[in-house]
Formats: structure tokens, sequence, C-alpha cells
């Protein structure tokens, strides 16, 4: 009886195994994605936007996406790392090294590197191996309000950088008529408040000093570093940053900026448009805003006025105990053509890491707006990262304290600011 | 064998019936029946309490990163006692453990004492005053923050009603009143408590001794100080281990509205702690366990040194 | 008392209670405006009161799961604690043996814990066990945290219980488990609903714990609700409002009708 039933199971057997075999091919590959931007709707749609596009060219791959703010992303990965609970594909800036440290990401060097610029694959190197896809990159920009401008009088030239005493007197003026010369705030972010810091040490000093500067190697005490920051403490006593400064969130600086009450000027990344440039009810700037960009002001003495600091932003990595590293890796690789980095500029209006032509945009608001940009870029040298994403450890948490929130603030004075960061490194 | 005065069986027994009788009517030890009783406790306080702890130690001695622990001996230690941020941290939580009993007890007990005589609708004045407590740290922290907001809030708003204007500050923005700030929260939170909690240790005193206090002619000062301060010494007392501990301990109220800034002025131990082990460019957990053990050992002093000052170790051992 | 005296006192009375409860009412009222009503006039009362705020933000802003998670968590570490604690308690009172007064003491010392002596690696031994990101995982962590605190309450309420009713119990044949269940338990219905009471109101509100042990959304309790709503999405302050009064209603409701029981029971540990 058992002989004539072997043949039968037997067939049967196989038959479940070939069918489920062939269930499994047929079986769709889901990708957890975990996102910044849930707010920053022009970023949101665009990746949204993608990922739709490479889930219809690839049917057995699924992404599941969740979309988060960035102060609750990040305290969701740093443990979910840790337990090994961390999504195949998540948000990620090139100062997170403790990531690559730590064997946290996968290695991207397959992908196709020759559609990305050369600066913006470096930033995300570590040991030789890129390990992100470095979507946004945005430079400081100092976006002002035109029509308050011309009401107060001050005249942007042809070069769109003002001299050191003719921002000097742009604050004064502005203060004078209860305008808030510039809009900015650190409630929620360890960054803005330095931009103003930073990108005027960076003139002063030049590329090679500053960097200096930052990694420890060059004293804090240098006389070029304490009259620049004078120079800085001079336009905070003149009344540059609102009284609300150091409770003012990133939304509600945008806002403060743009609507209400309305500032003369905003020290802010190039991904301004992200949160302006949505619908006003949303917290985008007004209808027919009239914005201008103009270069930071020159800075007394400098080595080099035309320097700027550009860094590379918003990136997805990929988490190294993936399952699925040829599907993750095919995902980034849709992103890497001259067609997506032209793509991004039109919806975002960012510049991106991605290799691309502003001059090929087709959308108008986007076509105008990357010339203003262009303009003020013009001639630049570049610094590569801002502060927060080249300090690590105790300089770091020292630098977000001093010159993010305290030294803006006016809390502390050049020489304090000084003692500090030098007893930090 | 019944305790003398254990006869009455609710919450307001006095000091003579303390020290109850543990009379074991069994001659055999029921060994059995005391580890069942006790087993799920002890299971529970070992697995989540006393390992935990003991492991904390383990990694204050070594560098504990995702994929290996290297064993750094006293590194780590060494490098606390160098951290300047820790040591702000220590300062701001000991001030704040310290101020803050001084001032919600001292408050609690003054209204405490107004309020002992009669009065209409107590019931409702003390659910009123309880709420504060009831409210989460995080309920609290946002309403604090919308108090304290520097362009709409009561605070300053109040102050520009009465002409006050250039008083105004970002109260937590500023240093300077952080700390005080939230200091001023907390006594917020807890005066209500503290002052429930006397008013029943005051009416619970035995009315002879007030009245015979009044008999022989005591002012008010006279029978505050010698009669009733030593009838309700240990709810004081209690009341201010109560305090100093939650003081030392405290987490939410800080992360929710100034998470340690401006410049370290709110930087309490327990936000360093989070910060090192979850926010730094690092994911080393050694360092963070080598804090909380320091820490550990401080609170464990300051309390020890409390409680002999106060002489309640018949307290503890009850 | 002579009136002045008593208007004094009454005027004190008042204004300790509108600084008391002042914040609250703030609050219920702005729960009830609309976020622009409120940027209008931020003292102003509800007029109309949009109580449709309420179930918006329970099913469009998630208030509904982070309640259910809350409940679910605090009811089961609750329970938990009130048999395992009371079990433990009894025989800590009852019992004597020599490890009695060591063992009480190393549990109520643990009162005096940091938090941070223990989170850091319940962090590490959660991910172990995969108990991480886990209702469960935080239902054990909580009824460890609130152990010493119940048995330190039930230990001195079950010790002054007279022990004649134990012999008496005895000497009737019951056994060990029903002299707790059927004596002990029922005559200090005062101490447990008690802990029941504060446990439950400190573990509703407990933030730290959760917040390093809980990070997904769907797991997340009340306290870690609201904290998500002050991101840096444009502060919406009349929703916030609202999610804090869900936040805060049950507290008040469970307190207001056991609040004599807990006045009891918090002096009787405190006057002696």
């Amino acid at each position: 009886m058992r002989a004539k039933f072997l043949p039968s199971l037997i067939a049967a057997a196989a038959a479940i195994v070939c069918t489920t075999g062939i269930a499994t091919a047929q079986q769709v590959k889901e990708l957890t994605f975990w996102s910044h931007w849930a707010a920053e709707m022009p970023k949101r749609t665009f990746v949204e936007e993608a990922i739709r596009q490479f889930e219809a060219k690839n049917p057995g791959i699924k992404l599941k996406q969740t979309w988060y703010e960035k102060t609750a992303l990040y305290a969701g990965l740093k443990t979910a790392l840790r337990a090994g609970q961390a999504p195949d594909i998540f948000y990620a800036e090139p100062d997170q090294v403790e990531y690559m440290e730590n064997g946290f990401l996968l290695d991207l060097s397959g992908l196709n590197w020759g559609a990305v610029e050369p600066w913006a694959k470096e930033a995300w190197s570590y040991q030789g191996k890129p390990y992100g896809l470095p979507l946004e990159a945005w430079t400081v920009e100092l976006y002002y309000n035109k029509k308050t401008m011309a009401d107060l009088g001050v005249q942007v030239p042809d070069s769109l950088q003002l001299s050191p005493e003719a921002f000097l007197d742009m604050v004064k003026t502005a203060k004078a008529k209860g305008i808030t010369p510039m809009a900015l705030g650190v409630g929620d972010r360890p960054y803005p408040g330095a931009h103003v810091v930073h990108e005027a040490l960076l003139k002063k000093l030049g590329i090679d000093d500053y960097d200096k500067l930052l990694k420890g190697k060059l004293a804090w005490s240098d006389p070029r570093v304490v009259d620049t920051l004078k120079w800085v403490r001079g336009l905070i006593e003149a009344g540059l940053l609102p009284n609300t400064f150091t409770t003012l969130k990133l939304a509600e600086a945008h806002i403060y900026f743009h609507t209400n009450p309305g500032a003369l000027s905003f020290l802010n990344g190039s991904w301004y448009t992200s949160r302006a440039f949505n619908p006003p009810d949303k917290g985008g700037q007004p209808k027919d805003f009239p914005l201008g960009i103009m270069k930071f002001p020159a800075v007394p003495g400098a080595a080099c006025n035309e320097c700027r600091s550009i860094a590379v932003g918003g990136s997805y990595v990929g988490n190294a105990a993936t399952k699925h590293p040829k599907e993750v890796t095919a995902f980034f690789d849709s992103f890497l053509s001259f067609e997506m980095g032209n793509r991004w500029l039109d919806v975002v209006q960012v510049q991106t890491g991605i290799k691309s032509d502003p001059n090929k945009l087709t959308g108008p608001q986007a076509a105008d707006y990357f010339k203003m940009i262009a303009q003020t870029n013009a001639g630049a040298t570049y610094y590569f990262g801002i502060p927060i994403q080249v300090l690590t450890g105790k300089p770091k948490e020292v630098f977000i304290q001093v010159m993010n929130n305290a030294f803006p603030a006016g809390t502390i004075n050049v020489d304090d600011a000084v003692k500090q960061m030098a007893a930090a490194y | 064998m019944l305790a003398p005065g254990a006869a009455q069986i609710d919450g307001t027994d006095d000091m003579a019936a303390a020290s109850a009788d543990k009379h074991d009517s069994g001659l055999r030890k029921p060994w059995g029946t005391i580890t069942a009783f006790l087993l799920p406790a002890l299971t529970v306080y070992v697995a989540f309490t006393a390992y935990p702890a003991f492991r904390t130690i383990w990694n204050s001695f070594h560098k504990v990163l995702p994929r290996r622990e290297e064993m750094v001996g006293l590194a780590n230690y060494a490098e606390l006692v160098r951290d300047d941020i820790f040591w702000r941290a220590v300062r701001n939580t000991i001030t704040w453990a310290c101020a803050s009993p001084l001032i919600e007890i001292s408050i609690a007990l003054v209204l405490a004492l107004a309020l002992y005589a009669k009065v209409p609708g107590a019931r409702f004045f003390r659910v009123a005053w309880f709420t504060p407590v009831l409210m989460s740290y995080v309920v609290v922290g946002i309403l604090w923050l919308w108090i304290y907001n520097f362009d709409w809030g009561p605070v300053n708003a109040a102050l520009r009603a009465i002409g006050l204007g250039n008083w105004t500050k970002a109260w937590l923005g500023d240093p300077a009143t952080a700390l005080p700030s939230l200091i001023f929260v907390t006594s917020w939170m807890w005066v209500g408590f503290n002052m429930v909690v006397l008013l029943a240790a005051l009416h619970s005193l035995p009315k002879e001794v007030i009245e015979a206090a009044e008999l022989d002619n005591c002012g008010w000062g006279a029978k505050l100080v010698f009669v009733i301060f030593p009838l309700i010494r240990a709810t004081l007392l209690n009341l201010i281990v109560l305090s100093f501990i939650g003081k030392m301990k405290i987490f939410d109220l800080v992360w929710i509205t100034t998470k340690g800034n401006p410049l370290w002025a709110t930087e309490t131990v327990s936000t360093y702690v989070y910060k090192r082990a979850f926010e730094w460019t690092t994911f080393d957990l050694g360092y963070p366990s080598t804090i909380a053990a320091v820490w550990f050992v401080i609170v464990l002093a300051a309390v020890l040194s409390l409680t002999w000052l106060f002489r309640l170790r018949e307290k503890l051992e009850y | 008392m002579p009136t002045l005296r008593r208007a004094i006192l009454l005027l004190l009375l008042c204004a300790y209670t509108s600084f008391a409860a002042g914040p609250f009412v703030w609050a219920a009222m702005m729960s009830l405006r609309t976020t622009t009503e409120i940027h209008r006039n931020h003292f102003a009362l509800p007029s109309p009161a949009h109580w449709d705020k309420f179930s918006e933000a329970w099913f469009n802003s998630n208030y509904g799961v982070y309640f259910a998670n809350s409940t679910q968590i605090v009811v089961s570490a609750v329970l938990i604690l009130t048999i395992v604690g009371s079990m433990a308690a009894h025989c800590l009172a009852r019992y004597r043996f020599r490890l009695n007064r060591a063992i009480y003491f190393i549990l109520f010392s643990t009162i005096i814990f940091p938090p941070q002596i223990t989170i850091i690696s319940l962090f590490q031994i959660l991910v172990q066990y995969g108990l991480y990101n886990s209702k469960v995982g935080l239902t054990l962590v909580y009824v460890a945290i609130q152990l010493p605190l119940t048995i330190y309450i039930l230990e001195s309420f079950f010790a002054r219980i007279p022990s004649d009713l134990f012999d008496a119990a005895r000497m009737d044949g019951y056994s060990d488990w029903e002299i707790f269940w059927r004596v002990s338990l029922p005559i200090a219905l005062p101490a447990v609903s008690t802990t029941v009471i504060l446990n439950f109101i400190l573990l509703w509100n407990e933030f730290l714990y959760a917040v390093v042990l809980i990070t997904e959304e769907a797991n997340r309790t009340l306290p870690l609700g609201i904290q998500r709503f002050i991101g840096d999405t444009q502060e919406d302050v009349g929703m916030i409002a609202t999610g804090l009064m869900i936040a805060i209603i049950p507290v008040v409701v469970v307190y207001a009708f056991f609040s004599e029981r807990l006045i009891q029971g918090m002096t009787a540990g405190a006057v002696k």
C-alpha cells in the first residue's frame, strides 16, 4: 500500500515546491523607507513621484514609506539601528559619520557616480567608499524683501554684495523703522544662528585657515577671528536679530520673514524654497512676494569675499543589514540621471549633488529663481560643509551652544565666546 | 498577642500603633509559600532593576558600540572628571533639588496653616490645588512654554498690561532666567500637593494638645514652633526628602521646554545622559553609563546625608 | 474669626486657586478654539466652542491610538503591580524569616535610584530580548519601576493588621494563599486603592522610559504622542491644546473620584 502512495506523494511534494517557488519569484519585495521632509511638499512630492516611477519600472518591488520630522526621525533611527530594526532606506545627512564608523550603511560603490558632482560624492565618502545618495545640496543665501529694501532707501549694488559699512547702515535704518533686519531662529535647530558667524569667518580667513580653525589647528584667539566676531557683535548690538531669536523655530522664522511680522532679510539655506514655495496657508510666502537674494555682505579686511559654504543636505542611504541590497542599489541608481537632476531643480528649486543644468529648466518659476541663485553664486569659491558637519564631539556641542545660540543672541561677549570655543578643543 | 492600640484598621493610625506585630503563628517557616509570594516580585526586580544597574556599571568601564565592546578601564571616569558640561549639569540639578523643597514646602506650610481654620468649600479647593500634580510633565512643559512665550504668553502680557513692558524677557531663552523659570514651574506643580498633605496632617493632630496650648495662652508664634511643628515634623521631613529626590531625577520638564539650553543653563544630569547616549554623533553607550554610575553615587550620598541629617533612620526601618 | 481676616483668607485662597488652576483652564479654553481664533486673541472665551476638535484629534491626529496604547500598558502594569506587589508585601509583612528585612531594604532603597542608572542597559537588554519597541517590554519596565513604592506602602499597611485575625483564619483551616486573598487584601483595600491610583497617575504620565524604549508610532503612549506634535510643523496651538485635554481629563476624573482615598492613603504613610 505504502509503495503505491509514494510516487504520488513525491509528485505532490514536487508540485508544491514548484508552485511555491514560482510564487516566491512573483512575491513582491517590500523595502521600508523612512524620510524627513514630511512637511516640505516640493521635496516630498519629488521623492514620492520618483518612487512611483521606480515601482512602475520594477513591478516586483514596493516601497513602504514613512515620512517624519527631522528630530523625530533622527531619534528613531539612532535607537532603531542599534536595535536592528532600521529600515532598508532612510534619510541621512553627511555629518552623521557615526553611521559609517559603526558599519551601518550599505556600500554604494557600484552606483553610476559619473552622474554625480565629485564634491557631492566626496561629502559622502568614508575611507574611500561612498555611502550616500547626495540628493540635496545647498548654499547659505541672504534672502530679502525687495519692496522693504526699496522703502528703506537702501540700494543693493550690482555686485549683490553690500560693503560692511553699508550693511551696518542697513541694519540701523531698518531697526529705526521698527523692522527686524534679519529673521533667524534657533528654537529647534542647531545651525541657523551660526550662519552669520561662519559665513563671516569664512570670508575673513579664506578656505584653508577657516578649515584649520574648525579642525582645531588655528586658535580661536587669532586676531582675525576676534576682529570678525567683534564685527558680528556690532551687528547684533545694532539689533540685527529678532528678540525671540533663541526660541523662534525654523518654520516660524520663515513666517517671521515673509508674512508676519515681516523682516527685511532672512539668512537661510537655499532650501528656503521647500517651505516658502508651499501654498500660503501651509506656511508658504504670500503670492507675489517680492523675493530678492543678495550675497552675504563683505567682511572688513577679508581674505576672500567670494568664499561661501556649500553643503550636501538631505540624502538617502541604505541599511547595511538590508535583505535586499540589489533592490536598494537599483532604487538609488534610478535617481542618477541628468533628467532626475533637472527635475529636482524644477520641482524643488534647491541645488542638487546630481549633475544637472539650471539653464535647461522648463518651469518658469524655477528658471527665474535659479537665475537669482546663479547670480549670487557667480564667481564663488566653495568651502564644503557647514561647521556642524565638520565638527564632532565636544567642539560640536560647544559650537552649537556658543556660536549658534548664545553669541548671536548677545548673551555672551566676544571674549567669553572665544574662551569657550578654545576650551572645547 | 495584640499590639497595643492597633485596633484601628484604616489609614490614619498614629505612631503608637506602628511597629506592627509580625507574629507568625506557625512554628515551621513555610518556605514554599514565602518563595511563591516573593518570586514574581523578585524576578521582575532582578531582571529589570538589579541586573540593569549592574550592567550599567559594567558598561562604564567599556566603550560600548553596537558591534563590539572594548574594555577601557577608568578612561571614561577620567574623561568625566574633566567634563565641564557634566559638572554644570550636576550643579544645576543639585541647585534645583535644594531650592525646590525650601520654596515648595515653606509656601505650602504657610498656606496650609492659613487654611487650618475651617473654610467653606475645602474639598473643592483641595481638588483644584492638586490638579497641577496630576498633569504629566509633558503637558506642564507645553503649557508653560506658552505661558512664558515672549509675544503672547500671559506672563509678558501681564507685565505689559501693568506698564512694566521693559521687564519682559524671553524667560526660557535667557541663561540667567531659564533655570529659575523652570524651578518656578515645578513649585507651581508641587506646592498644591504639599499643601494638601500638610493640611491633612494638621487636621489629624490630636485636638487636645492644640487646645491645651491655647489654654496656656500661647501666642500663635509659640504655638506654631513648640506645638505644631514637632507634631508634623515627620510629615515635613518626608515631604522634603520626596521633593529632593524628585528634583534630582527630573527629565521630562526640561526635555519639553529647553532641552538644557541656553548655554547649559538648564542642563540636568538626566538630559545630559540622554544626549550622550542618543544624540551625540556616536553610538557609544559606555560614557553615558559612566555618568549614570557616578550620578547614582552622588544621589545616594545626598539622600543618605539628608536622612541622617533628619535622623529618619527609624522611618526607613519601620 | 473676625470678618476682615476671613475675607483676606478667602482672597488669598481664590488668588492661589486661580494661580494653580489657571493654566489648566486656559488650556481647556484653547482646546475649543481654532488656532486662527487663538492668534487673534489669546485669552478670549471659546465662541463658538468647537467640540468637533476632540473627534478630529482622536481620529485624524492619532490620539485615539495613543490613548489606547496608554490604557493598555498602564492598566496591565497597574494590575500586575497590584497583584505581585501585594503578594510580596504580604509575605514581607507577615512572615518572619532571616532575609526578610534585607529583601525589604533592598527593594525599598531602589526608590531613590535615579532612572539613568538603569535606562541605558534596559535599552540594551530589551533589544537583546526582542522586547524593544514593544508594549510588553514597556509594561514590564513600568512594573519594575513602581514595585518598590507599591511594596513600601502595602507592607506598612499589611503589617498593621492585628494578627489575631490571621490566627483565627489559620485555625479555621485557611491555607496561606487563602489568608492572603480572603483576609489581607480585603482589609487592606484602602492602601491597595491608594497604590492603584498612585501607580495609575505616575505611569499614565510617564515619559522618560517611554521615549527611550518606544519609537514606533503605532506603540506610542499619550505623553510621547503629545510630544510629537510640538515638532517643527507650524505650531497648531489649538490642536495641541485639544490633545493636552485628552491627556489630562482621564487622570483628573480618576483623581476626583478617588480623592478622599488618596489623601487618606498618603497621610497614612506620612503621619506617624
